[in-house]
């Protein structure tokens, strides 16, 4: 340590990743439609932080969530005072809508965070070993790969969700309430989606670890661990940002799909279940469905542009 | 002679797939502990003798490797058990349901098909023109929109407001339900497939059409193809006979590997539209934890993708030949 200050490495260091990031976010302000993304994933974040601020009823186990019930207002068209209209229930539709927010930005941060620590360790470890190893993990990928996804989601949510109950659960550290049901929804769809992005990670690990300055540290006696996370995961990087921003579009999708088919969390009122609850009446109360579903589009639009544009500004030989 | 050899390899190949799936399948059972308690879960009037013979009656109560075997032997044999409901056979159970299925996505799937490749093409000629950008911004759209709001967007107008086509089901009722189509029975089922099939095809193609997109830019970027275009050829020659024979590998190979992908969102789309296929009976057994329907289903469509990955491997081979040397 002393001796990189003493030679002034570290202030060089710093320089220059800061101006490889400057590069970077230069030829992303030029991306119109990676400028859209940002804005549109922004607004997400913002709803999330401030869903208390801007919904006019509280979220759903208060009983003031039903307030339009008791002023004799379920059922009623898009208005002023409820922009999105009202549920059969009574509940007010836009409310609802910025509530699930929250747990929009939870499924799909925590999916992508889990999925890609997955795929890292397993797209690592097949990369750098190669041989036997890549041979063996890459066959159990393609098990995960190759088959219907959706049906084992749906049957494992399933499962799980009647052997643990419902309720909350609360993260031991952070002390933060998370509903069991929407939790499981996540594992599970982390344990069946990380296996394209593992294809992905050890792809770029075959790439690099071909190159000079790999040789160089293994040359110099580095060990394995230290050239896979302080030499190649570094360079690798910027493909991991990308395929992880485009997971957490993959995730909100998907947990959207899996709560309208009817195995979502009763306790967790995302915008899948919201369109759930509404679809039997959305002969007469369209915007039960047509609000929640613009917030799934925009939201997985938003991360799809996003993603595309990171790949543009981050490595333009990753772009398609 | 080697394209044969060929295939024998493949096919040999999906066997230890096939196992790997079928195991991990099966994990949902033994997952879930003791599927007869599960199921029985808040009925408090079926007793404990009750519960130990259903478990005989379902050989629930030998240990999970010799019930994985039992499950796979009868399973290999085209006999996927009983329903935990009722006791009926799976394959009575599942019957044309199947049909229905298979009728719905190879429709979808070969439309989307034959839109996707002349669509792509354009967008890749005439890159970052407003046709091109039009285009992709479609194709994006259409991968970022969830499949079953789509067919719910669709129903709120083509059959609650214009009234052209049913709403749910593949047949029924046209006297009940005038459609655009009319009361001819054949005209009926045409009308009960247009929206399901339009969500299927508008999704498929949005991945299509930004795939084939990106492998015609790379394909065009390539010298034989100035080659091509330097010694005079049209055009119209230069495109379909030396690019998209070229562009058209991956498109395959991404094919084949996403129709699990397509098949397996059929609960999706028959949710939606009351379609009574595979997907909806899968979504009823998943619910009510009936595991031999879940497994038999899942084990179904399982082949399908695995067999629909053979075809895209032969399909492969008689493409370019260079594959079958390998």
């Amino acid at each position: 340590m002393s001796e990189r200050k003493r030679f002034g490495l570290r202030r060089d260091e710093k320089r220059e990743s800061a101006s490889q990031w400057a590069v970077a976010w230069r030829r992303f302000k030029k991306n119109r439609a990676a400028l859209a993304g940002l804005v549109m994933v922004g607004t997400l974040v913002i709803v999330a932080a401030l869903s208390d601020l801007l919904a006019p009823y509280p979220a759903r186990p208060d009983p003031r969530s039903l307030t339009p019930l008791y002023e004799g207002e379920a059922s009623q068209p898009p208005s002023w005072k409820h922009p999105f209209g009202t549920s059969a229930v009574g509940y007010d539709v836009y409310s609802e809508v910025i509530h699930g927010a929250r747990y929009t930005l939870y499924v799909g941060m925590s999916v992508s965070i889990i999925t890609m620590f997955i795929a890292i360790l397993v797209g690592a470890i097949a990369g750098y070993y190669g041989k036997m190893i890549d041979n063996v993990l890459m066959r159990i990928t393609e098990v995960f790969l190759v088959f219907p996804s959706l049906l084992l989601i749906l049957a494992f949510v399933r499962v799980f969700q009647v052997a643990a109950g419902t309720g909350f659960w609360i993260i031991p550290v952070l002390g933060i309430e998370v509903p069991i049901g929407l939790t499981i929804v996540v594992m599970i769809l982390s344990i069946f989606g990380w296996s394209s992005n593992a294809r992905l990670v050890r792809g770029e690990f075959l790439r690099v670890r071909e190159m000079e300055f790999v040789q160089a540290a293994k040359a110099l006696g580095a060990s394995n661990r230290r050239i896979i996370f302080r030499h190649i995961l570094p360079n690798i990087l910027s493909a991991v940002i990308v395929v992880g921003t485009l997971t957490i579009a993959y995730a909100i999708l998907l947990e959207a799909a899996v709560s309208f088919m009817g195995f979502g969390d009763p306790n967790a009122i995302t915008w899948g279940q919201i369109l759930q609850e509404g679809f039997p009446d959305v002969r007469l109360l369209w915007w039960g469905e047509v609000f929640p579903g613009l917030a799934v589009l925009f939201s997985v639009f938003g991360f799809n542009l996003l993603g595309d544009g990171l790949a543009d500004a981050l490595n333009p030989r990753l772009r398609e | 002679m080697s394209l044969f050899k060929y295939v024998v390899r493949r096919f040999i190949y999906m066997i230890p797939l096939f196992l790997g799936i079928s195991m991990l399948s099966f994990m949902v059972v033994f997952a879930a502990g003791d599927p007869i308690s599960i199921a029985t879960l808040g009925r408090p009037n079926i007793t404990e003798e009750t519960k130990q013979a259903l478990r005989a009656y379902f050989g629930l109560d030998k240990p999970i490797p010799i019930q994985y075997l039992m499950w796979l032997s009868n399973l290999v044999r085209g006999n996927f058990g009983r329903s935990l409901y009722g006791g009926r056979p799976v394959n009575q159970l599942i019957g044309s349901w199947f049909w229905e299925t298979i009728k719905l996505q190879l429709v979808g799937i070969l439309l989307s098909l034959a839109i996707s490749i002349p669509v792509g093409i354009l967008s890749a000629k005439r890159q970052y023109s407003k046709t091109d950008i039009i285009i992709t911004s479609i194709a994006l759209f259409g991968v970022s929109m969830p499949t079953f709001w789509l067919g719910v967007i669709l129903i709120l107008i083509f059959s609650f407001n214009l009234g052209w086509f049913p709403s749910a089901g593949a047949y029924g009722a046209p006297s009940l339900w005038p459609t655009i189509f009319g009361t001819n029975p054949f005209m009926d089922a045409v009308a009960h497939l247009v929206l399901p099939a339009l969500v299927i095809v508008y999704v498929s193609m949005a991945q299509n059409v930004r795939l084939i997109r990106a492998s015609m830019l790379e394909v065009l970027r390539q010298d034989y193809i100035l080659a091509a275009k330097a010694s005079g050829l049209s055009d119209r020659a230069v495109t379909y006979k030396h690019a998209l024979r070229n562009a058209i590998m991956p498109v395959i190979t991404f094919l084949g590997l996403s129709f699990g992908g397509i098949v397996g969102g059929a609960p999706m789309t028959e949710t939606v539209f009351n379609w009574p296929g595979l997907g909806r009976r899968f979504v009823d057994a998943a619910i009510g934890l009936d595991f031999p329907v879940v497994l038999g289903i899942t084990m179904i469509i399982t082949v399908m993708t695995l067999i629909a990955n053979l075809i895209t491997d032969i399909s492969y081979a008689a493409i370019d030949p260079r594959i079958r040397i390998e």
